[in-house]
């Protein structure tokens, strides 16, 4: 049976290595892990990897009646639900803290940023609209679950194409086939990453990114920061822990901003190099 | 007979689980993780043996009742190949998640079969959990023609009148013969009547076309023999 984790050796020795700038897996305190990207034969469909975290993404759509309050949006849901890999807690009806968490992050990150136009999902006003489902599957957790749920759900997002939609008249709609007319992409406005910070008790250890399981087991604090590319802040959070003061948070904003645009960079190339390979003939 | 759909077989190395497998009949990908012997919850602790727990996670959705339904067929399936009672009070816990969309809601038995075997391999990567046999499964479906297709791709399934998934536990030794037993199947009219003929030539071709799936596990696990080129490739 496996003893329960962390144990006092691995304690002290995070804490002490920690305390001298070394982290554990070799990175240096402000370093992430390299994103692994692989795209599903489906469009939409996304494995995406931050060292052994390891998040699956699957967007669907499906043509919907809008709700009577917005006629002319269309609708998004999120599924991410933690399974039991290996985390005991089956058949328990409430949700833990860290799933708690990650939901609402992802609420916040890709549904209250607007991330996705959905105005640009409306069919017919009134009568039917593209419900989008991000569906999350957290496959391996080795820390920092939230940055990575967050990369693969905007990164299947933007893989995703729906199908090609032509109305005729006031009430005919016909949905062509991929076969028949290409899928369009979905009208995405920005692209926001989060990161995370995790703070220690002890004053004299800096803070880190992108924390592995144990570090985030050993934090006394996390701070996540949402922000694309144009330097725009979506969510920045911070729930209780070690207080810091302003030049610090700010400090970190700064790296945030810098890693930003190095992943939007990484995330654009990976696209372009997937789809690249799909054959999509224009006639 | 046909031959099925390309397999593939890897082994992911999922973190913080004891063994994960991966494997995919053509386009049908189902991935399984199991973690045991673990420790188990007073209320679900059984005194003579290791509690089984299978859970089944789909790629669309949250799990529905249909996952409950596979999880239990799952369950039944494999559990005949599990020495259960060499670590009671413990728990096994076996997580299956689909990797690929179902698109023909009616036809799932592809994806049925391949969480089967994905679950076995995981068992085996594992390592830790006493087994008998084997458990490999493959679909088979009939159509309208009498031809019975082993493991029929999506664009077929409009033509069967009859199908289902078998589910054979092997163990070797005298040879693959007389060594393999039909565990579970859950072989239907899709329309018209059911007919007993139909089954028992559907469990013989299925016999016959388990062989194929039993070789690409094994081949997957142990490494090509000395002097025969690389080794190590866990891939097919």
């Amino acid at each position: 049976m496996r003893p329960p984790s962390p144990s006092i050796p691995e304690k002290e020795f995070l804490n002490s290595a920690l305390k001298q700038n070394l982290r554990i897996d070799g990175r240096i305190p402000l370093d992430m892990r390299t994103p692994v990207f692989i795209f599903g034969p489906e469009l939409g469909w996304v494995d995406c990897s931050l060292g052994k975290t390891r998040v699956v993404a699957y967007v669907d759509a499906k043509m919907v009646k809008p709700t009577p309050e917005r006629p002319f949006e269309g609708m998004i849901t999120i599924h991410s639900e933690l399974s039991p890999y290996g985390v005991q807690r089956i058949n328990s009806p409430r949700p833990s803290e860290e799933e708690v968490t990650i939901t609402r992050m992802l609420d916040k990150i890709i549904k209250r940023s607007d991330a996705l136009d959905k105005e640009s999902l409306c069919i017919l006003a009134g009568q039917r609209v593209w419900h989008i489902r991000l569906s999350l599957h957290f496959l391996a957790d080795a820390g920092n679950m939230v940055d990575c749920a967050c990369l693969a759900g905007i990164v299947a997002l933007r893989h995703f194409r729906r199908p090609e939609v032509e109305v005729i008249g006031d009430d005919e709609v016909i949905v062509h086939s991929p076969l028949e007319r290409a899928p369009m992409p979905l009208a995405i406005h920005h692209s926001p990453f989060c990161f995370t910070f995790a703070f220690f008790a002890d004053p004299e250890t800096p803070p880190i990114l992108d924390p592995t399981q144990l570090e985030q087991r050993l934090s006394a604090g996390l701070m996540s920061i949402a922000l694309n590319a144009q330097k725009e802040i979506c969510v920045l959070q911070k729930l209780g822990g070690v207080p810091q003061d302003t030049e610090e948070i700010l400090r970190l904003v700064k790296v945030a901003v810098a890693q930003a645009k190095e992943l939007s960079n990484t995330v654009d190339a990976k696209l372009t190099a997937d789809w690249a390979t799909r054959k999509v003939e224009v006639r | 007979m046909n031959a099925s759909r390309p397999i593939q077989i890897s082994y992911d190395g999922l973190a913080r689980v004891d063994g994960s497998a991966r494997f995919s009949f053509g386009d049908t990908v189902a991935l399984a993780s199991v973690s045991g012997p673990i420790e188990v919850r007073l209320a679900a602790e059984l005194p003579s043996q290791a509690t089984f727990d299978v859970s089944v996670r789909p790629l669309n959705n949250v799990p529905s009742t249909e996952s409950k339904s596979q999880a239990a067929t799952i369950r039944s399936a494999i559990a005949p190949s599990l020495i259960l009672n060499k670590n009671p009070r413990t728990l096994i816990q076996l997580v299956i998640q689909t990797l690929s969309p179902t698109s023909t809601p009616r036809w799932t038995d592809g994806l049925l079969a391949a969480m089967i075997n994905s679950s076995t391999l995981a068992l085996l990567n594992a390592g830790s959990v006493p087994m008998r046999g084997v458990v490999c499964a493959i679909a088979i479906g009939k159509t309208r023609d009498g031809e019975l297709l082993v493991d029929p791709e999506e664009a077929r399934v409009a033509e069967l009148i009859q199908g289902g998934c078998f589910a054979f536990m092997v163990a070797d030794g005298a040879g693959l013969e007389s060594n393999s037993t039909t565990v579970w199947t859950n072989w239907r009219a899709l329309e018209r009547t059911f007919d007993e003929m139909g089954l028992m030539s559907a469990r013989e071709a299925a016999k016959d076309a388990i062989k194929g799936v039993y070789a690409s596990m094994k081949s997957s696990i142990m490494p090509e023999r000395i002097g025969h080129g690389d080794d190590d490739k866990m891939e097919i």
